[in-house]
């Protein structure tokens, strides 16, 4: 008789942006592909899903999406099954029915709450604690993290061999670029730019158009546009435009899927990345990167952002430590930038060899996927 | 009822019909719109601690509690003896029972505490909002800064170390706000 498959169910609310299911998406292809659960992944809003997996039928209540059920999640709730462990991603409220349902259960599921990427230390003090009760069902807060004692980054296996695989092999490469349209002049510094609108975009444009070395900008389409139209002094700028100013040339791209996403990554010699999970990719890219981060009340996202920072440029010396805090700092808060990539370019060869090595440092760390798994396998 | 973003060192909450109470409390912004409180919660039935987080908006069953106004009276080890101030009983609490409040803890303190009872019980002491400590040892004004604004580390008598205005010299008086965690809130007039 087959071995019955644990059951895992992932709640998902769009609140904004496509970080929320871009992680949990994320979270359950590498549940069903490596550990080989079941996994129902539960979606309010699955136009935004549609963004990431173009094959989505964004009318089906029930589909299989690359072997996870994917479910829409409906205003008014249908009495279903509860699974054996349940996951209500970024603090979302699940259905009161459904914890009913769980409550139910003959064997009592696993509850957590997986919550934001934070680097700051109060991190591991939370990591797998307790947290309310729903009748007999216990809920835990699982955070992910860039050091031991969290639950770890968002890795599938193999990603960092097939990085270096593919940014090896500059046939494959060129390849990947021309079906985005892309034929970057030679010597040309490849820059992608993924970003919340920023005031500071047009003092950094300024800067790369004036440089003596050429830059090709890709932009895939999103909220920065608008600061990338004004500059330009164009409108309507779609997927397919190019546009020449000096030694810059600017390209928008079409919003592309996660797998092309992280190859686009991987060709660029600097990625521009803002939230939770374009900031997790660019890491596993390698290659120097720049954060901007998710805006909070009371500018609490500027804790998280040098929380951050202070773990990433250890190990680089204080020149090319102030370099990259500099620029980071100016994005974040929409400065200019122009001065603060001039002295980061100064520094790059040292930049490029650290973010190799930060990659590989969190790489030694469980994977998020896993980590979870492990922590149900402690649980049961 | 109380929320999660609600409780403080002295809160007892009841979990599966038990009385708990809350030893310390740390409330922080976890991510968009997302907030937790991590607490340390003793059972007061069996003396049990655990750690448990609750998400900002999470409901809570608090039980109602007696409170009296009451002095420390004296401290033995890590025993803290205070006064009820109006029929001079004397209650016993150890250090980490009031491990919030303990940096502001000293002998010899005279300020009015709120003492917290749970079916006659002493469980926990609150300080009030405001209190007067002395500056033990900090260093000397490095900019002559006289706006409040630069701050400097400074001790307290019983080792606690807070950051005080640029100003601030040895043997002076401060106020200090004892809401989450403490901070310096000026010179004492």
């Amino acid at each position: 008789m087959p071995e019955m498959k644990t059951r895992w169910d992932i709640f998902c609310t769009v609140v904004d942006n496509f970080g929320d299911i871009g992680v949990t998406w994320r979270l359950a292809r590498q549940l069903v592909a490596e550990h080989g659960l079941a996994v129902r992944l539960w979606v309010d809003d699955l136009r935004a899903f549609e963004r990431l997996c173009p094959e989505i039928d964004i009318h089906a209540p029930r589909q299989l999406q690359q072997d996870v059920e994917v479910r829409q999640w409906p205003a008014e709730w249908q009495p279903t099954e509860a699974a054996d462990v349940v996951i209500a991603a970024f603090a979302c409220q699940l259905p009161s029915a459904y914890m009913e349902a769980m409550a139910e259960r003959e064997k009592t599921p696993l509850w957590m709450n997986l919550d934001y990427l934070s680097a700051e230390d109060w991190v591991i003090g939370c990591h797998g604690l307790p947290s309310v009760k729903y009748k007999n069902v216990q809920k835990f807060f699982f955070f992910p993290g860039f050091k031991k004692g969290t639950g770890g980054l968002l890795r599938e296996r193999g990603l960092l061999e097939l990085r270096r695989q593919f940014q090896q092999n500059p046939q494959a490469q060129r390849k990947f670029l021309q079906g985005l349209g892309v034929d970057p002049a030679p010597g040309a510094q490849l820059i992608s730019l993924f970003a919340y609108e920023n005031t500071g975009l047009a003092s950094w444009l300024d800067a790369m158009a004036g440089d003596s070395t050429a830059a090709h900008l890709l932009v895939p389409e999103g909220r920065i546009l608008g600061d990338v139209e004004r500059w330009l002094g164009v409108q309507g700028l779609a997927a397919g435009a190019v546009h020449v100013r000096d030694a810059l040339t600017v390209q928008v791209l079409p919003f592309v899927r996660q797998d092309q996403y992280d190859r686009l990554l991987w060709c660029c010699d600097f990625n521009a990345v803002r939230g939770e999970d374009s900031f997790v990719r660019a890491q596993w890219a390698g290659r120097p990167f720049l954060w901007q981060i998710y805006r909070q009340e009371e500018d609490i996202h500027l804790d998280k952002l040098e929380a951050f920072l202070e773990l990433y440029v250890k190990g680089l010396s204080a020149p090319a430590r102030e370099a990259i805090s500099g620029l980071w700092r100016a994005w974040n808060a929409g400065e200019k930038m122009a001065d603060h990539w001039q002295f980061t370019r100064k520094h790059w060869p040292e930049l490029e060899k650290h973010a190799e090595a930060w990659c590989l440092e969190q790489a030694l760390q469980a994977d998020l996927a896993t980590a979870l798994v492990q922590f149900y396998g402690n649980w049961i | 009822m109380k929320t999660g973003k609600e409780l403080k060192p002295g809160t007892v909450i009841r979990l599966e019909n038990d009385p708990w109470l809350v030893q310390k409390a740390e409330f922080t912004k976890s991510g968009r719109n997302s907030a937790i409180m991590k607490t340390k919660l003793k059972n007061l039935l069996t003396g049990y601690k655990t750690e448990i987080v609750y998400s900002a908006d999470d409901k809570l069953d608090d039980v109602i509690l007696d409170r009296k106004e009451a002095t420390l009276s004296f401290i033995s080890g890590d025993t803290y003896t205070f006064m009820d101030t109006t029929d001079y009983t004397m209650y016993e609490l150890n250090a980490e029972d009031i491990e919030a409040v303990l940096p502001f803890v000293e002998e010899g303190m005279t300020d009015v505490c709120e003492a917290i009872f749970f079916e006659e019980r002493l469980v926990s002491v609150e300080l009030p909002t405001t209190i007067v400590r002395q500056v033990d040892y900090t260093e000397g004004s490095a900019r002559g800064d006289t706006s409040g604004k630069v701050m400097k580390p400074a001790k307290l008598k019983n080792g606690t170390e807070l950051s005080v205005a640029d100003f601030i010299e040895i043997g002076d008086m401060i106020e200090i706000d004892t809401r989450e965690g403490g901070s310096y809130k000026g010179r004492a007039k």
